[in-house]
């Protein structure tokens, strides 16, 4: 359990590390890809499975592609120097950032949260789904929950269809375009 | 020595405190945040946000499996929250399409039209 658990969380962390200092972005993107991969065993080892399979699909194959499109629509060639893809706040957010985590690291030492022990809640898949759709013994809350993720996804596909929309006559691709034909 | 062997042996396959777990979780998020605050490139910074989003679900899977009372409803809520993260996700990336399409760059500190 310890070593695996060394093994994720320097995977977690080393790959975090690397989406924030690598110049290169789509080395960024990669590494994001590992810290997930990362989360997604630390899943395993807490009896959620299929929060595991889920966390695979969705971030490591879905969410991983989307941004390597978004840097494929958007960027230009690697910068060199690492000091042109930090702003002017690197020590600053340094500090903040160090400070939130180790505020929240120690309080979350001292606190005494009773009797823990893994593997106190389900492992069942089916349990998995009868709560996602508030059936059974779940609460009811997780329909209405179930639903309004469902609309939020919606409006969300339709919302990034329209917004990245290429409108006719506007935004520097039809000046383009018209220097071209010229 | 057999009885240090079976220490050692223990030692590993000794169970993880909830705490570590957590810490994980909070350092996780710190580098994120210091990524989202530092980094120029807005691509980068959303995936500084999708480190920190998953960091807090990494905590809250820790609670359903630790805390006694929880029943394994938080994995439930991680679900939730995955689908929140990706529909910010695709929203966020055409918005920066948009932002791109009109300025030629995704570089936040350049993006200061409605400064006032």
């Amino acid at each position: 359990m310890i070593i695996a658990f060394g093994f994720l969380a320097g995977m977690v962390l080393v790959s975090a590390f690397g989406v924030v200092v690598s110049r290169n972005v789509v080395h960024s993107a990669l590494f994001m890809s590992g810290s997930f991969l990362g989360v997604a065993g630390f899943f395993v080892m807490l009896n959620a499975p299929a929060l595991a399979a889920f966390q695979v699909l969705i971030y490591v194959g879905a969410v991983t592609v989307v941004i390597l499109f978004g840097i494929m629509f958007t960027q230009k060639p690697q910068v060199r120097r690492f000091a042109t893809i930090i702003n002017r706040q690197f020590w600053a957010g340094l500090v903040v950032a160090v400070g939130i985590g180790a505020f929240v690291a120690v309080i979350v030492s001292v606190e005494d949260w009773g009797a823990t022990k893994s593997g106190a809640g389900s492992t069942s898949v089916k349990a998995l789904g009868r709560n996602l759709l508030g059936v059974g013994d779940a609460p009811p809350v997780f329909a209405l929950l179930f639903e309004v993720a469902s609309v939020l996804l919606l409006v969300a596909v339709v919302a990034s269809i329209v917004i990245s929309r290429r409108k006719v006559g506007a935004g520097e691709d039809s000046q383009v375009a018209n220097e071209v034909e010229r | 020595m057999p009885t240090q062997v079976q220490q050692t042996a223990d030692l590993l396959n000794s169970e993880i405190p909830l705490e570590m777990y957590l810490v994980v979780g909070a350092i996780m998020f710190a580098i994120g945040a210091w990524g989202a605050l530092i980094r120029r490139n807005a691509v980068v910074v959303f995936m500084c946000v999708e480190l920190m989003i998953n960091a807090v679900n990494l905590s809250l899977v820790a609670f359903s499996d630790y805390l006694p009372r929880a029943n394994g409803e938080a994995t439930s809520y991680a679900i939730l929250v995955i689908a929140i993260a990706a529909a910010e996700l695709a929203v966020g990336l055409a918005i920066v399409l948009a932002v791109f399409r009109s300025r030629r760059t995704v570089n936040v500190d350049e993006i200061n039209t409605m400064r006032g």
